[in-house]
């Protein structure tokens, strides 16, 4: 029944995402103009290192590390956050808190069809193409269950993230503001533009502790790092499980507590 | 009757507008402000990737961390005409796709001015002040020269710099004439404007002439910053900024109204 | 006679439109498909239009209104056929055309969003280089015709949407162009602001003689603004006279309604369908014209649309009484609307 429900959002979803005619052509035009951007960067960058290997990392490391931190970051993109704000502007958001689902699973569900999409379309075949073109410079084992597992959370935990960013615009009225610096916030300290590895140290315990690394940095080590111990893997899952459960219940209270405020204030 | 109308016609009418725009935007006092911090905001932490990079690197392809903030402040500034004064773009594809872009149609003057000149945005400046201090700050730090000319010169090639960035802007809007989900070429534009914030020597011949006669995003921040970054070094490319950056700018312009022109104001 | 202001001759418009497939499947195929159909929206329209009338353009949803309207304001080009403008062939010089006319479309606002009205028209006075004088003017003849104090200084986003159209009217007519298009100017407005958008419309029009063409589904309007009506279906010209010509041209209509039930019996679909059915077969068989009347019910009434150039009420009630006994009887005038409705749904001509 509720299954059911959601599905056939979620097929709306893919439906909506698959009619854009041109747009999958250009995206990808774009993601490819983007690594072949970050190639040559990061190319001109490690020549002027003066070893090969920096921070733990080799040319190649990063490019991989990079390839599928920037096709992450795409996959998961969202819109959660320009959604709700119009809704609120418009008042909109009355409406969509009648619906016999919480609004929280409401936009996560509207959402997601795109998301599957963008993964199928995206991700996958970036995946694929590093595997060939890297020539097997990453094992496949147990390490992908584990990165399929964690890719999941960060789907959900960037979910947290955005709609909590998407109830501000209750207080503030305006949304390019607060959106841009989510992106770029989440943009630079999940490590999606320069690794982690790479920061400087007081900078890097910082960051670890926040809840962006877990949406591409845990991901990316659990499936680049096949030498791993179970014990390391869980190590490294502890931290984003314990975001993904603080957030479950951060974003859903944020949300109620700044409902009952519009509803004070009559919207 | 002729009604010839003049480039004063048309400044008079925008300074009237802006005047408007301006002191209603202030009434929004939140979300000026919010989106000015988002604006420098977002200006820093481009920064702050380049930091992070040169924390722990020397340079990158022989370009210091000083020579790498003066490129990113200035295609910050050359990207402000474009944010302040073309960023209606941005909205044009929800117009014409709920219809309401007809409502520009019916006036007796020219179409794309008067679509651009219903929007300034504030937040440019913004960005603009950041530049300027990136540009500042590594100039000092780099010890360049100051001549007489520097100034003036800087504001020429800034301005012809823009040009560019606003030809792409106008560019990548204008497909949502022809295209249903024309969203992805704007961010395309994005994109591509990254390519301006780097010494286009770190790519490879090919890139290189792709970046500058296809796609001429060199022009927004390399080629016009080289006769203050690298003096001896400057290339035929430099000088040709503003007559490319004018010729772009028409061919957009052009694109742009073909498309207007053929909107049956049905969205699609 | 002086000669019209506005003249389209045998103009038509055709559109490609891509065939678009549903579900899954479908919408993977149209990425690919060059599966196009022609439609034609506009076809063959010709009339004339005089200096200071005002018209009622009508027609069904999808009829082709707005692709003429939008032909004769210069927004589109017709594919054959050519219309004059005030002189102008629109299509050729829009700029020029725009600064003749006005145009408003009864839910969107062209005045600035964020803007009070006073400043939209400050900046319109600008555009369209209306002389001080003339713009003064103008401003003293709204003034005594509307309160505009109470409309002026308000931003346009915060205004009601009667008191939105009431400016956007008024932005209209700001430089005196010859020709003011008028698109459902009512549309979603109460019936006080009905009437009092309806007045300014007729004042305007009696101070400038301003041509107006009006688009409409709100017969009030019709009824109070124009003379003349175009009425216009699936792109074809239906009419084109007066509006006392419509229901001479149709045929002369009343309404006949009658009680065939005592208060005591229950009057419930069935039984009324059933009534229907016995009336039609008693009419149908004493009248061999068979458009000469429609009969329906209402509630608990039977109603019966009557020709009277085909048949008369005396001989309709006297075959229904043959047969049944009727407890009551209203005769009415059919409306415009009626008469509208019924040349929409194709049921005469």
């Amino acid at each position: 029944m509720s299954i059911k429900k959601y599905s056939s959002m979620i097929r709306a979803g893919i439906l909506d995402a698959l009619q854009f005619r041109l747009a999958l052509i250009v995206t990808t035009v774009g993601n490819l103009l983007y690594l072949l951007l970050i190639y040559h960067l990061w190319k001109a960058v490690f020549a002027s290192a003066d070893s090969p290997v920096v921070n733990g990392m080799t040319f190649s490391d990063t490019m991989i590390y990079l390839v599928f931190a920037s096709s992450l970051m795409n996959f998961m993109e969202m819109w959660v956050v320009w959604f709700m704000g119009r809704s609120i502007q418009s008042g909109e958001i009355a409406c969509d808190l009648l619906r016999p689902i919480s609004y929280r699973s409401w936009r996560f569900f509207d959402g997601i069809g795109e998301n599957i999409v963008k993964f199928v379309t995206t991700f996958l075949p970036t995946a694929i193409v590093v595997f060939i073109v890297s020539k097997g410079a990453i094992k496949l084992g147990s390490n992908l269950l584990f990165f399929v597992f964690s890719a999941g959370l960060s789907l959900v935990i960037n979910f947290y993230i955005n709609f909590m960013v998407g109830t501000i615009c209750m207080y503030t009225d305006t949304i390019w503001g607060i959106n841009i610096m989510k992106v770029v916030i989440v943009e630079l300290f999940s490590g999606a533009t320069v690794p982690i590895a790479f920061f400087p140290d007081s900078i890097k315990q910082i960051v670890l502790l926040l809840p962006f690394q877990t949406i591409v940095n845990t991901p990316l080590q659990l499936l680049l790092h096949p030498e791993f111990s179970l014990m390391e893997r869980f190590t490294m899952l502890a931290p984003q499980i314990t975001w993904f459960v603080i957030l479950f219940f951060v974003s859903d209270w944020f949300f109620n507590i700044s409902l009952r405020r519009i509803t004070v204030n009559g919207g | 009757m002729n009604m010839k109308k003049g480039i004063l016609f048309y400044l008079r009418i925008y300074r009237k507008i802006v005047v408007q725009d301006i002191k209603s935007k202030m009434s929004y006092r939140a979300d000026f402000i919010i989106s000015m911090i988002g604006m420098i905001f977002t200006n820093i932490c481009g920064a702050l990737g380049f930091w992070l990079i040169f924390q722990r690197f020397p340079s990158i392809d022989g370009w210091n961390y000083n020579e790498m903030m003066f490129l990113y402040g200035f295609s910050l500034i050359s990207a402000t005409p474009a944010q302040c004064l073309f960023d209606n773009n941005w909205n044009l594809r929800i117009v014409v796709y709920d219809g309401s872009f007809i409502k520009y149609c019916f006036r007796p003057i020219n179409l794309f001015f008067y679509y651009m000149s219903e929007v300034f945005d504030v937040k440019g400046l913004g960005q603009f002040l950041f530049g300027i201090i990136a540009v500042a700050y590594s100039w000092n730090k780099l010890s360049l020269p100051f001549h007489w000319y520097s100034l003036p010169l800087f504001i020429f090639m800034a301005l012809s710099a823009s040009l560019f960035v606003i030809a792409l802007l106008n560019l990548a809007s204008a497909t949502c004439f022809w295209l249903v989900h024309s969203f992805f070429a704007l961010q395309l534009s994005n994109t591509l404007r990254d390519f301006a914030k780097y010494p286009i020597t770190i790519f490879g011949l090919t890139i290189r002439n792709l970046l500058t006669f296809v796609i001429p995003v060199a022009f927004m921040a390399f080629y016009p910053s080289m006769p203050f970054l690298r003096e001896t070094q400057v290339q035929w490319q430099t000088y040709l900024t503003p007559v490319f950056g004018i010729f772009f700018l028409y061919i957009s312009y052009k694109v742009w109204m073909k498309g207007a022109l053929a909107y049956d104001g049905t969205g699609n | 006679m002086a000669s019209p202001i506005i003249q389209l001759k045998n103009v038509t418009k055709e559109f490609k439109v891509l065939n678009r497939h549903e579900g899954l499947a479908g919408s993977i195929k149209d990425l690919f498909s060059q599966d196009y159909k022609i439609i034609r929206a506009v076809d063959n329209v010709s009339m004339d239009i005089m200096p200071g009338e005002i018209v009622g353009y009508l027609g069904p949803n999808g009829a082709g209104k707005s692709t003429t309207i939008k032909m004769m304001t210069g927004i589109l080009k017709p594919s054959e056929g050519t219309i004059m403008c005030n002189g102008v062939v629109p299509y050729d010089k829009r700029t020029q055309n725009a600064q003749n006319i006005g145009v408003v479309f009864g839910q969107r606002s062209q005045l600035w969003w964020a803007l009070p009205a006073i400043e939209s028209f400050n900046i319109l006075r600008d555009i369209y280089q209306i002389e001080e004088k003339k713009y003064k003017d103008m401003m003293n003849l709204y003034g005594s015709i509307v309160d505009m104090d109470a409309l002026m200084h308000k931003p346009v986003r915060q205004m009601s949407l009667g008191q939105r159209t009431l400016c956007d009217i008024l932005a209209s007519f700001l430089h005196d162009p010859a020709v003011v298009f008028l698109d459902e100017p009512t549309i979603g407005l109460d019936v006080a602001m009905k009437s009092k958008i309806r007045e300014l419309i007729k004042m305007l029009n009696k101070e400038r003689n301003t041509t107006i063409i009006l688009t409409t589904h709100d017969m009030g309007d019709v009824d109070a603004l124009c003379q003349r009506i175009v009425i216009i279906d699936k792109g074809k010209m239906l009419f084109d006279d007066g509006i006392d010509k419509l229901t001479e041209t149709f045929g002369a209509y009343r309404t006949l309604s009658l009680s065939l039930l005592s208060k005591k019996e229950k009057a419930d679909e069935a039984r009324m369908n059933e009534l229907v059915q016995k009336v039609t077969d008693v009419l149908g068989s004493n009248i061999s014209d068979k458009n000469a009347f429609t009969v329906s019910s209402r509630d608990d009434q039977i109603e019966i649309l009557l020709d009277e150039k085909k048949t008369n009420v005396m001989k309709v009630l006297n075959y229904i009484q043959d047969e049944s006994r009727i407890y009551d009887m209203h005769l009415n005038e059919i409306s415009t609307e009626s008469v509208i409705k019924k040349i929409y749904e194709g049921g005469l001509s």
